[in-house]
């Protein structure tokens, strides 16, 4: 019987958190990742890993199938989900920005067409902002829009810059920090209280060695 | 313009077979247990005046209900809570009777949601209660024990926590730092989520690092007694002391009381600062990722129906119960039904078939009647 299931964004972030994991005690073994398998324990018998796409992380710990996971603050945002964050990582670090071809965004005719995989994020800013955008939604490559003419700008996430360069893409706006964050579902959190808070402090140790 | 038959509206559905038996039952469970606890059965309209929801939940969560115009023009609402219709009636209809006033009731809300997140559902059963016209410890206590004997008589003993909490504290530390609206709510928001990294952030610009530090305590302090010695060192201003008092002498009662296996004291839990106005308890159940039932104290309440006094109350989930009841494996706790094996009668005239069947009902048998197409011509 395992204390917790952890849900761990598949990707991005999925080795860095792993190792982060490692750091607090929590070791995958060796067979396990290297196997496909989408659900697996680590060595003390105590956790149980569940590997789900990114999106998938605050679906599944808000409905307590998951009691806690790691997930970027990008995919929170996009999710409106109700989740405990009380722990900011130091690792998945970007930045969630507005990027064009020009940085004057407006060319005096209004309407601003946005492509973005985040149109909750994108259309909370602009709101904010009093933009009035029409907003088109991909799933992927969303550098290129701009370049074919699908849209004026792109909200996206930024680590290094190098693809929107590449792209002939520039940063516009920075719109918020990004980096991964521990959450836990309500219940959890009180139910398996001493559970969640030995792993809580684990992780907040192995953060900080991160951290200095 | 016409919908397939099988369509139903999303976030609405059918109950039925041992689930609607299971949810009836306890229904039955609960409400035997508040009549007996003196709590008088209570059940608003379904329809009502908007306004009336705008005053009892708050123009922002009353946005939520399903409207519709009278036949004069006046906004009506399927009713989205239960405890907006009992204060109204405990301030108006009953507003010579004596206090306290102790209403229970088991009654569907409706609300228009949009489709998202883990509660989406757009009809549920709320079971609750109301205990009006008295505050103070004793009041609190009674109704804590009513959702404790609740829980226990599902068979939830051991599964269950309850955490609770005194807005007075957060409020407290809050009204030192002069905060506009929505800087307060973006506040509430991160103490609320537990998210200690982003509050501090948040904070540095607004208040001292003494003060930073009595917040950082907030999201961390949740569990037993331990965390009022550990709240007293950090938090000194006068509001939140007189709450953590009022808190720390609640959890002795139900420390006394042998109880406090199943509470937890939350100082982070802020979800409904516009709401409560004191005490808030939060009830969860193992294998239940949701809330299974939520209550607290509501001074201001009343007041919105012209007559303010104390009130404390408490609502618990019907699906979310069903749920746990399920998840705990404790549903033959309610005796599943006297599932007795029906009688199958059949025979060629009607009138031998039914005197055979009233004298086996008679008897309390369950019966079925074999119905074929051409018995009954």
């Amino acid at each position: 019987m395992t204390n917790l299931t952890i849900a761990i964004a598949k990707g991005r972030l999925q080795a860095e958190a792993l190792a982060l994991l490692a750091r607090a005690g929590l070791r995958l073994p060796d067979e396990a990742r290297l196997s496909r398998r989408l659900a697996i324990e680590d060595e003390s018998g105590r956790y149980r890993f569940i590997f789900v796409k990114p999106a998938d992380v605050p679906v599944y710990v808000e409905h307590g199938i998951a009691d806690c996971g790691i997930v970027g603050r990008d995919v929170l945002l996009e999710s409106e989900a109700d989740l405990l964050q009380p722990l900011t990582l130091e690792i998945g670090r970007c930045r969630i920005v507005v990027a064009a071809p020009d940085s004057n965004l407006s060319d005096g005719f209004g309407m601003l067409r946005v492509a973005t995989k985040y149109p909750r994020i994108a259309a909370k800013y602009f709101g904010e902002h009093g933009q009035p955008v029409e907003i088109i939604e991909l799933s992927g490559s969303v550098e290129l829009a701009p370049v074919l003419g699908l849209a004026d700008c792109i909200v996206d996430l930024v680590e290094t810059g190098a693809t929107l360069r590449e792209n002939g893409l520039q940063i516009v706006e920075v719109i918020a920090k990004s980096s991964a964050r521990f959450v836990v579902n309500r219940a959890s959190y009180q139910l398996k209280a001493n559970f969640v808070s030995s792993l809580l402090e684990a992780l907040r140790e192995a953060n900080e060695d991160r951290k200095a | 313009m016409s919908e397939s038959l099988s369509a139903i509206p999303s976030g609405v559905r059918y109950y039925f077979g041992r689930e609607a038996h299971l949810r009836r039952a306890i229904e039955h469970a609960a409400m035997s247990i508040f009549k007996a606890w003196s709590y008088e059965e209570i059940t608003p309209p379904s329809v009502d005046y908007y306004s009336l929801f705008e005053r009892g939940m708050g123009s922002v969560e009353a946005q939520d209900a399903f409207r519709f115009t009278d036949t004069d023009g006046k906004l009506l609402a399927l009713r989205p809570d239960v405890t907006s219709g009992i204060a109204r009636a405990a301030a108006t209809l009953m507003a010579k009777r004596e206090r306290p006033l102790r209403f229970s009731y088991a009654a569907p809300v409706f609300r228009l949601r949009a489709e998202s997140h883990a509660e989406w559902r757009r009809e549920s059963t709320q079971i609750g209660c109301e205990l009006i016209g008295r505050n103070g410890c004793a009041a609190d206590t009674e109704v804590l024990l009513i959702a404790v004997e609740i829980l226990s008589s599902l068979g939830l003993d051991g599964s269950y926590a309850i955490t609770i909490n005194d807005l007075e504290v957060f409020n407290g530390i809050v009204g030192r730092l002069g905060l506009d609206a929505p800087a307060q709510e973006k506040l509430r928001e991160l103490v609320d989520t537990h998210n200690a990294g982003d509050l501090e952030r948040f904070l540095a610009s607004y208040a001292s690092t003494e003060e930073c530090a009595s917040f950082a305590q907030l999201v961390k302090l949740s569990g037993r007694g331990e965390v009022f010695q550990n709240a007293r060192r950090v938090i000194t201003n006068d509001r939140s002391v007189t709450a953590l008092d009022r808190l720390e002498a609640l959890w002795g009662v139900i420390d006394s009381l042998g109880l406090s296996a199943h509470f937890e004291v939350d100082l982070g839990d802020v979800s409904r600062l516009d709401y409560y106005t004191g005490l808030i308890f939060k009830i969860y159940v193992a294998g239940v990722g949701m809330r299974v039932g939520s209550g607290g104290r509501y001074d201001q309440l009343t007041a919105n129906f012209g007559k303010a006094e104390p009130a404390v109350g408490f609502v618990l989930d019907l699906d979310a119960l069903a749920e746990a009841m399920r998840a705990n494996e404790s549903i033959s706790r309610l005796g599943e039904v006297a599932e007795r094996t029906a009688a199958l009668i059949m025979d060629e005239d009607p009138a031998v078939l039914f005197r055979e069947a009233l004298r086996k009902r008679e008897r309390g048998d369950r019966v079925v009647i074999n119905l074929k197409r051409d018995l009954i011509p």
